[in-house]
């Protein structure tokens, strides 16, 4: 079962209709063709705190139209766990199919990997493209509203993304990876959550599978906004699911899934299917003015600090008017979720969502 | 770190000799072969539940038991432990001590094991788990490896058996189910890796087969 959620704070709709003429396809090339990685996890590997953001970058394109690159910092620590298995990947301007007004999309995903790190590297090397590809599909398709386009197209990229880490071929590309500890064909037992967001003009998309978190800091001293609902297996309806599939939650230090797994959905773990299902739910939530940046993070963060200390945090950054705030607030949310004790690898994703920036 | 696998059919069940005897605690051993028969007859007290599983696998005996009876090396197949280093002895004799890590996401960090059997003429091991971060008291398992009738090529039977407390605020039933589901994990990840084994050694087959004619 998936969840489609639509947040209208205004009149005027998302819309996510087709690139159409010449010049809008020229400017849709000319984006895929800049393409680029950037915010790789790598760079953070088992260092204390680390962040960084891309400069404001501006790129002329055609007659004086400006594409500003959006600020963000990411940042990941090993933690108290020995080993890093959590992926982070930001991908400014991964879609050749932009937004019907010529807009451009950015993707942001994390990926908290459990059993071993490959299965989350998989995610974070391809689970953009997966969506640029599933986007290109459905845009084709205009028979279905926005909101119910994007789900399709995130189910069908997160199935696609679970069938390739659980098949050979899937395994064989994580191969490369350093930190991949595992020599088997098949490799059952690992696994990842997976947040993602999409950031367009107009709205921000979120598909989430499993206990990482994405939050939305609106400004005014409004509440944080979450746009994901962690995947515990006694949350009910998460539990009326496993159940109904003739599985089992357990409290076995926490309500796990058979006693093993403490998340009902996730990435990979093929020996826990259909128990633990790599079905994402999906938000589709339209932007305000006043919004400040989004957030996601990995269950290092979320366990010891609440939406609202996060937004404190980046919110406090923001105030300090400095360029680089996103990646100051990424790096001390981590010092935060470090020195609250957090006992899982921490990975944030800070996104400056304000509208002057653009 | 307890290990199961996948239970056979009802048909598998029926190719395999029924030592005729009941045991009383464990209904689910009617399947074991005689000649191991009391290797898995687990003395199960108050408070304890057991389980046993099988896995059929498509390989010779010889090549299965040479991964199942790695004391010193169980990550060679068993997927969830991450390291083992031994702490006691040599990892052949009765009596050697293992510690290993535990990969993440499980209810578990490490354990430390303890070898109670290693007969290689019959296929038996076993281990005992004496401490370590997870819930698991008093595990014992048992793990037996035997040549099945096949008409087409080789194969092999694993009985994995073990007994284990239930923890404080568990059932038997959750016991079991946790425990089954990592010991059908390991026990399947035995198949993929043997047939993996099987098939990477096969293409030197053709030059030594001289039957063909």
């Amino acid at each position: 079962m998936s969840m489609a959620q639509v947040c209208c704070d205004s009149a005027v709709a998302a819309t996510a209709a087709p690139v159409v003429g010449a010049e809008a396809e020229a400017r849709a090339r000319a984006r895929a063709e800049r393409r680029s990685r950037a915010g790789e996890s790598g760079a953070w590997k088992h260092a204390v705190a680390a962040g960084t953001a891309d400069a404001t970058r501006k790129r002329s394109l055609g007659a004086g139209e400006l594409l500003v690159a959006r600020k963000h910092g990411a940042a990941s620590v090993a933690g108290r766990r020995r080993e890093m298995e959590d992926a982070v990947s930001v991908r400014d301007a991964f879609c050749a199919e932009g937004t019907a007004d010529g807009g451009r999309r950015d993707f942001y995903g994390v990926f908290d990997g459990h059993g071993c790190s490959h299965v989350a590297e998989a995610c974070r090397d391809r689970m953009h493209e997966l969506v640029a590809e599933e986007l290109a599909a459905t845009a084709a398709d205009s028979s279905v509203s926005a909101a119910a386009a994007w789900t399709v197209a995130m189910e069908r990229s997160f199935a696609r993304m679970d069938a390739e880490v659980t098949s050979a071929g899937g395994r064989a590309a994580a191969a490369r990876s350093s930190t991949c500890r595992c020599d088997a064909h098949r490799c059952d037992h690992v696994g990842s959550t997976a947040v993602v967001a999409v950031v367009e003009e107009h709205s921000v998309i979120v598909a989430n599978c499993g206990d990482s978190r994405a939050v939305l800091c609106r400004g005014d001293g409004a509440p944080p906004l979450p746009l994901s609902s962690d995947h515990k297996p006694d949350r009910p309806d998460e539990l009326e699911r496993i159940e109904s599939a003739g599985g089992r939650v357990i409290f076995w230090e926490g309500a796990r899934v058979l006693g093993v797994l403490a998340m009902s959905r996730a990435v990979g773990d093929g020996y826990l299917k259909p128990y633990v299902s790599s079905v994402p739910e999906v938000t589709v939530t339209d932007r305000s003015d006043g919004d400040e940046c989004l957030i996601l993070g990995s269950d290092g963060l979320w366990d010891v600090v609440s939406n609202e200390a996060a937004c404190e945090v980046a919110r406090a950054c923001l105030r300090r008017g400095r360029a680089k705030w996103c990646a100051e607030a990424a790096a001390l949310l981590t010092k935060l979720a470090l020195a609250r004790r957090s006992s899982d690898n921490v990975s944030v994703v800070v996104i400056d969502l304000r509208r002057r920036n653009h | 770190m307890p290990y199961a696998a996948t239970r056979t059919s009802p048909q598998q069940h029926s190719r395999v000799a029924s030592n005729g005897r009941a045991v009383a605690a464990c209904a689910g051993h009617a399947g074991v072969p005689d000649e191991v028969a009391r290797h898995h007859e687990h003395a199960v007290a108050a408070g304890q539940c057991c389980s046993v599983m099988v896995q059929s696998i498509a390989a010779p005996a010889d090549a299965v038991w040479s991964l199942v009876r790695r004391f010193d090396q169980p990550q060679g197949y068993k997927r969830f432990i991450r390291s083992c280093h031994l702490v006691d002895g040599d990892g052949v004799e009765v009596g050697s001590v293992r510690e290993l890590l535990v990969v993440s996401g499980l209810p578990a960090e490490n354990s430390r094991e303890r070898l109670e059997i290693r007969d290689d003429e019959r296929r038996v091991i076993s281990f005992r788990i004496l401490g370590g971060d997870h819930r698991l008291a008093n595990y014992r398992s048992v793990t037996t490896v035997h040549e099945a009738a096949s008409e087409g090529g080789p194969l092999t039977m694993v009985v994995e058996s073990y007994v284990v407390d239930v923890p404080p605020g568990n059932t038997v039933e959750e016991t079991r189910i946790f425990v089954d589901t990592i010991v059908r994990c390991n026990l399947q990840s035995l198949e993929d890796t043997v047939i993996r084994q099987q098939a990477m050694a096969a293409p030197a087959a053709p030059h030594n087969d001289h039957n063909h004619s």
